[in-house]
């Protein structure tokens, strides 16, 4: 069994969660000392860009790149939001880091506005993780008590503070865009883009948007080096290490750090104790709701980025959902689309009024009702709403439905020639 | 200035253009329900797509979304376009109702054409659909949300566009309800707008509801007559009703919008107690026999009496055209005894605002562009309501708005208010006349000579004064100040917001003619026998109603041409009917001299709700439409004049002897209209009585416009008494503290005109020492006239 | 109106909202104190939180109806969120909120005769790796078999009453 040695959960315990003595007893804050003492802001973006970090939030963009187009020299005011809208079904990852070690991600935020020339981060909080905001909120007291957060901290010159924001609901605010409308106490419909937030983000001002998971990182990428960070991962182009969430029909779902890269058929095994009951494995979405399904032939697919995207899915937030032998793909579509159907903020009509009929459509499929143009009717779908919604969420939606028409058209056929769904009995 | 091409056309168009304008610039018109010119682009209908085969951006995209760039190639129509849109059309019909036979939208629905055109003909979606409970939006917009297929254009039209705060969009997904928090009338003075922009039948105009088909209707290009910005509007006639007016897209005036006034003001055309018969005393006669009496009389005078004893007045409601031959016919006749306004300050105003050089005379377009504009004794909702709509399209892109009034002046917007004493304004106007000074007489020529630096230091300022406030020398005074504080090599414009919308016609042709008190005077002493009022009405809008009465009353003939049932009309002598602005031809100059022709919608004649009281029509045959005899007034001084009656001869003879008209003759009513070419000379005014407030117990009285209730017209619209306030007195909470008075409760208000019995309102935003009357037809306070030289007020427990 | 929120979080709510430079942001904070005070927001909420907040209450409701979490209709004293999502209804979520409706008997979106639940189905709660997962107020059940709702019932019950 391949593991690594952890570094976002190095500090998670059965017995709850670990504040700042116990934080600090294990390393914590040494890569903010570092990145204050000895490195300039711009040291730290390089570090950063070199370590070949991606945004763990689902997008994967590479956080340095993301980092070069914000203005950090720019006099006035600049925000950093953290999103912790973690919504997307199959995804647990940030809570599981939250009650374990808030200070990890504190640390990674100051340094983070450190290195781009922040006084002000906010952290966007689902509404269902208030035990996460309550740890938050003490690790925040017992940072500023410390002088790790407020005015000159560690007698750097540099001052940031950190508010907690809680949400209340609604999977779009997961959407950066979306989120600063709601931050902002507006409807959290997407904006367009350009202008990014980068440029013209909360308020107006610019604006770094960075993922819980993301910015966790950040301390050991400081104090480990680039090029330490980068060697973690299994694969060639990988980077670091990675949350990634065990759950569906496994034995032992869980939360687990592994390295980028780790074979998906290793992951499932060594740490989700394997398809339950003794089934076979049928299915998964590699990294939540929103990535495309992988078959058997898959299981040796690496998951990280690059490799994920050539078999035709996402490593997204990491999340995997395992389906055994019994599972009804239709039925999982279905539920999974009746969940973005749900979620859809109503702006743009693809999403609004198609994902809705995509789900009249997988409706009856699963019924036994649907026919031939029916099926027809549904890969319209996806070619239509595919690239013409406003944002990513039509698009993200349409993922187990282009895996579905993809690898299991035949089960689809199934269900219309036996007029009823080949997996009930 | 990126060149692209669009369906094998090559365009070039200015940078930050988007592609679906650039289309259009082509002629190309992509389909589309969400973008709208002037709310912008903003994504969601996601029916716009385009598909993109060369340049920075391949494939399938929302042309609105896309800023043309150079080398791009684009198909409008290919098959994935085509396709695709298809689908959108499929969507929004999922839950679209199948209503379009009883739909009041049908004929102008926007989602009906592009179902049709996409081809949308059998719904694969059998499932069910989603409905709504509607909601009681007031008087003036009927609600059908089962039929929104959720372009946001109403929320962004209310909201963003006209500041409403009462309309919105709640939920999400595909339950979204757009409406208010709960039932009731909206509040924006811009609501009927919603009717124009949504592109289905969600929301409609109430007051059109089950009376025609679009198709049926009469419509034509015309002008709002309910104020003097001379908004675009297109009227729709049928069965001789006016049933409906909306908005015309006119850029340098009104835009895409109108307000509510303007929308629902159409009434007073249908109005029930409208004179539509020659009469002779109270006798019905023949248009014959009216014509021959008027000669007859008038011939009589001027043989006994001279024809000094001959006058005549027209009003701002007058058509340049009916201005110009009523100025013929008193030459003709060799009177002199003639004016265009019954009120003698409003007349003098309006001299001076058509003696500002066109060129520096700001349009809506430029007050939608400017950057900073300070108002001086201007109330845009209650004067000129689309001005305060273009101040707030300013206001969006940062302009600075600076209001200085004593009345509470309420704006769609956030502005800089400053509540000066309406003594103070002329030491403001001072002060803005000389923006380089350093020292200053009084705090009051020191703020305006602050405000005028600081629109030296704009770069595309205006100034706006509102005419009934300031009074000719004030008007005058600002035109000076714009003069004064025009930054280098740039202009600070102006505004004067006038009576009516022609009083800037009627002030280009009065030349030096004497005002309507000289003429009151006349008929006081006995000189002036009888008086012609075309489309005028003294008696309402003279300020000393019982003086014009009794002069009135000393005339041995009054003749009154209108097309309303005015004050004037009862004590006329011989009347004749003439037509509403709709149902004619004519010309209108809006207070920024821009010449605007309208064209006739329908003949006039009693609508058949009335002839036929909600009958089936009259089942007898006869040569005329009940009630037809109205005729433009223009046509009758024509006859009288014995010429023919052809518009384009008059207009063609007006430019001749009068070249600042230029342009009149081309004029056509779907074009923009153009300025009068030069000014004409200022007019001598005789400085105005300085006033003070003498006794501790005394206030100023200012009597103004209102939104609603004040403009003759919109006034006999019945739509528009829902929304028409009671009659109130405005006072400052000190003012208020001090007389010992109580809100809400009736207050006695004593005038050297009269005394009235009011409810008290306290506003915080108002100058001390002043109290507020909005002028209300109809009411107790209908004798009190806006504009009037300041006067002294006492007001008490009643 | 004044009775949803003291005078004393009324005035404290609006010190914030003057302090803040953009009020706006305050809106989810103002309505999740009327809530946590009342368990959900009325229209006298949203009426209160306009005026909290210097918005229309149209403005404020755009806002309220948006979000899931805040509940415009009247709830029992505790919410019951079933989570639907995929992870949850791979192992067995279907079972446990039909076993709910059963031991309640009320339908999703109802409430208790003796207004002590509401039942109301939820997206992914974050708690994939304990799926099936539910939320009773602010206690989170995970790995639930339907024969154990009515123990965790009777204790959410129990807890109201004493």
């Amino acid at each position: 069994m391949r593991s690594c040695e952890p570094l976002l959960f190095k500090n998670r315990r059965a017995e709850g969660p670990v504040f700042l003595e116990g934080y600090r007893k294990n390393g914590g804050y040494q890569g903010l000392e570092k990145a204050l003492r000895g490195m300039s802001p711009a040291d730290v973006r390089e570090e950063v860009k070199a370590s070949g970090l991606r945004g763990r939030g689902g997008a994967g963009f590479p956080t340095g790149v993301k980092w070069s187009f914000f203005p950090s020299d720019d006099a006035g005011e600049k925000y950093l939001v953290c999103n912790g809208d973690e919504m997307e079904p199959g995804t647990f990852k940030d809570r599981q880091l939250l009650l374990a070690d808030p200070h990890h991600l504190l640390e990674g935020i100051i340094i983070s506005c450190y290195a781009l020339g922040i006084g002000t981060a906010y952290i966007f909080l689902r509404d269902a993780y208030r035990e996460c905001a309550g740890n938050l909120e003490r690790a925040i007291d017992e940072a500023a008590q410390a002088g790790l957060l407020g005015d000159d901290i560690l007698g750097s010159g540099f001052s940031c503070e950190i508010h907690v924001h809680r949400s209340a609901g609604r999977y779009i605010c997961g959407e950066e865009t979306a989120l600063l409308n709601s931050l902002e106490g507006l409807r959290p419909n997407p904006r367009s883009k350009p202008p990014f937030p980068a440029i013209k983000g909360l308020f107006g001002r610019p604006t770094a948007l960075n993922n819980i998971e993301t910015l966790a990182n950040i301390p050991h990428i400081v104090t480990g080096g680039a090029a330490w960070y980068k060697s973690l991962a299994l694969t060639e182009q990988g980077a670091g290490t990675k949350l990634y969430g065990l759950a569906g029909h496994l034995e032992t779902p869980c939360c687990v750090e592994a390295p980028i890269g780790m074979p998906l058929g290793e992951l499932i095994r060594d740490f989700g104790g394997g398809v339950w009951k003794n089934r076979s494995f049928k299915a998964c979405l590699p990294g939540g709701a929103s990535t495309p399904y992988l078959t058997a032939e898959h299981l040796d697919v690496a998951l990280d980025y690059e490799p994920l995207e050539q078999v035709g899915t996402r490593l997204g937030t990491g999340g995997v959902v395992v389906f055994d032998d019994r599972t009804c793909m239709v039925a999982a579509t279905l539920n999974l689309l009746r969940f973005f159907a749900r979620e859809s903020c109503g702006w743009c009509t693809p999403c609004r009024d198609g994902l809705p009929l995509v789900c009249w459509l997988l409706e009856r499929l699963e019924r036994g009702e649907g026919t031939r143009e029916d099926l027809t009717m549904l890969q319209e779908q996806l070619s239509h709403i595919n690239g013409r919604s406003f944002c990513a969420l039509a698009l993200g939606a349409m993922g187990p439905v282009d895996g579905l028409l993809r690898h299991f058209a035949e089960e689809v056929e199934d269900h219309i020639r036996m007029g009823r769904c080949p997996l009930q009995d | 200035m990126p060149t692209l091409t669009i369906d094998n056309q090559t365009i070039t168009v200015p940078e930050g253009t988007n592609v679906l304008e650039a289309a259009r610039q082509l002629g190309i018109e992509v389909p589309h329900f969400c973008h709208h010119e002037a709310l912008g682009s903003v994504g969601a209908c996601r029916l716009c797509a385009v598909e993109f085969l060369e340049g920075p951006v391949k494939g399938i995209q929302m042309s609105c979304m896309v800023l043309a760039k150079d080398d791009m190639v684009i198909d409008t129509g290919s098959d994935g376009v085509l396709a695709y849109r298809a689908q959108v059309i499929e969507w929004l019909m999922t839950n679209h109702p199948h209503d379009c036979p009883v739909c009041d939208e049908g004929g102008e629905c926007q989602l009906q054409d592009m179902t049709v055109a996409g081809g949308h003909g059998v719904r694969r979606y059998t499932g069910p659909k989603r409905t709504y409970q509607n909601q009681d939006l007031g008087p003036f917009i009927a609600h059908e949300m089962n039929r929104c297929i959720q372009c946001y254009r109403c929320v962004r039209t209310y909201q963003e566009y006209c500041g409403g705060k009462d309309f919105g969009v709640m939920g999400t997904r595909q339950r979204l309800y757009f409406g208010r928090f709960s039932d009731g009338p909206l509040e924006s003075p811009f609501s009927g707008n919603l009717v124009d922009v949504c592109p289905t039948g969600v929301l409609t105009d109430k007051t059109y509801r089950y009376k025609s088909r679009i198709w049926d209707l009469q419509e034509a290009p015309s002008i709002c007559p309910h104020c003097s910005l001379g908004c675009a509007v297109i009227p729709g006639a049928r069965y001789q009703e006016l049933q409906r007016r909306r908005a015309r897209t006119n850029r340098r005036t009104n835009g895409h919008f109108i307000c509510d006034r303007g929308r629902f003001g159409y009434g007073y055309v249908n109005h029930p107690d409208r004179p539509r018969a020659p009469l002779l005393g109270h006798r019905r006669v023949t248009w014959q026999e009216a014509l021959a009496a008027l000669q007859n009389h008038l011939h009589e005078f001027c043989e006994l009496y001279g024809s000094g004893s001959i006058s005549m007045l027209s009003s701002s409601r007058a058509s340049l055209e009916t201005q110009f031959l009523t100025k013929r016919w008193a030459n003709a006749l060799g009177s002199g005894q003639l004016c265009f306004e019954a009120h003698p300050r409003r007349d003098q105003a309006a001299r001076v605002a058509a003696s500002q050089a066109p060129d520096c005379s700001a349009s809506m377009e430029d007050i939608r562009s400017c950057d900073m504009a300070v108002l001086v004794g201007a109330d845009p909702l209650a004067e000129a309501p689309m001005l305060a709509l273009a101040l707030r399209q300013a206001a969006r892109r940062g302009a600075r708005i600076v209001v200085v009034d004593p009345r509470p002046v309420e704006l769609p917007i956030d502005c800089e208010r400053h509540a000066a004493a309406p003594e103070e304004l002329p030491r403001i106007l001072q002060g803005l006349t000389r923006p380089q000074q350093n020292a200053f007489a009084s705090a009051s020529e020191e703020f305006g000579g602050a405000l005028g630096r600081a629109l030296l230091e704009a770069k595309n300022p205006v100034l706006i004064g509102g005419s009934d406030l300031l009074g000719p020398q004030g008007c005058q005074m600002l035109l000076k100040a714009a003069e004064a504080c025009s930054p280098t090599g740039s202009t600070c414009r102006s505004m004067l917001l006038l009576a009516g919308p022609n009083s800037f016609g009627g002030a280009m042709l009065s030349d030096d003619g004497p005002g309507f008190d000289a003429l009151l005077e006349g008929m006081e002493q006995g000189r002036i026998k009888s008086l012609v009022c075309i489309e005028a009405d003294p008696v309402a809008d003279y300020p000393d109603r019982k003086r014009c009465r009794a002069a009135l009353a000393r005339l041995d003939l009054l003749v009154v041409f209108d097309c309303a049932a005015t004050a004037t009309v009862q004590e006329a002598d011989l009347f004749f009917p003439t037509t509403a602005l709709e149902e004619a031809a004519g010309t209108l100059v809006n207070n920024e001299g821009r010449m605007q022709a309208f064209e006739k919608v329908f003949s006039a004649g009693t609508p058949l709700l009335q002839s036929a009281a909600g009958d089936h029509p009259p089942r007898f045959f006869s040569r005329d439409i009940p009630g037809s005899h109205p005729q433009p007034a223009w046509t009758t001084l024509a006859r009288l004049l014995g010429r023919d009656a052809e518009l384009e001869k008059v207009r063609r003879e007006l430019e001749k002897i009068d070249p600042r008209f230029d342009g009149l003759a081309g004029l056509t009513a779907d074009s923009e209209g153009c300025r009068v070419v030069a000014p004409r000379q200022a007019p001598a005014l005789v400085a105005a009585p300085a006033s003070g407030v003498t006794a501790s117990d005394q206030l100023h009285l200012l009597v103004t416009e209102h939104l609603y209730g004040s403009e003759l017209l919109s006034d006999l619209s019945p739509c528009l008494q829902a929304v028409k306030s009671d009659p109130y007195v405005w006072l400052h909470p000190q003012d208020v503290a001090r007389l010992k008075l109580v809100e809400g409760k009736p207050v006695r208000l004593c005038t050297s005109l009269g005394e009235w019995t009011l409810e008290l309102r306290i506003n915080g935003d108002i100058s001390p020492g002043v109290a507020v009357v909005p002028r209300l037809r109809g009411t107790v306070v209908e004798t009190l006239v806006p504009g009037s030289e300041p006067m002294l007020c006492r007001i008490e427990k009643a | 109106m004044a009775t949803l929120l003291s005078e004393k979080q009324i005035a404290q709510l609006k010190r914030r909202v003057k302090e803040t430079p953009h009020p706006r942001e305050m809106v989810l904070d103002v309505l999740h104190a009327i809530q946590d005070a009342n368990g959900w927001v009325s229209d006298e909420g949203v009426e209160l939180a306009a005026i909290v907040l210097g918005l229309s209450s149209l403005q404020v409701e755009e806002i309220a109806t948006f979000y899931d979490k805040i509940y415009r209709r009247p709830v029992g004293r505790k919410v019951i969120h079933v989570c639907d999502s995929i992870c949850c209804w791979s192992r067995g979520s279907e079972a446990i909120m039909l076993r709910l409706q059963q031991l309640l008997a009320i339908a999703p979106g109802e409430t208790t005769a003796d207004g002590m639940f509401t039942l109301l189905p939820t997206c992914c709660l974050g708690a994939c790796g304990e799926a099936p997962a539910l939320r009773i107020g602010r206690t989170l059940y995970g790995g639930v078999e339907p024969e154990q709702l009515e123990a965790i019932l009777d204790k959410e019950r129990a807890e109201v009453e004493s």
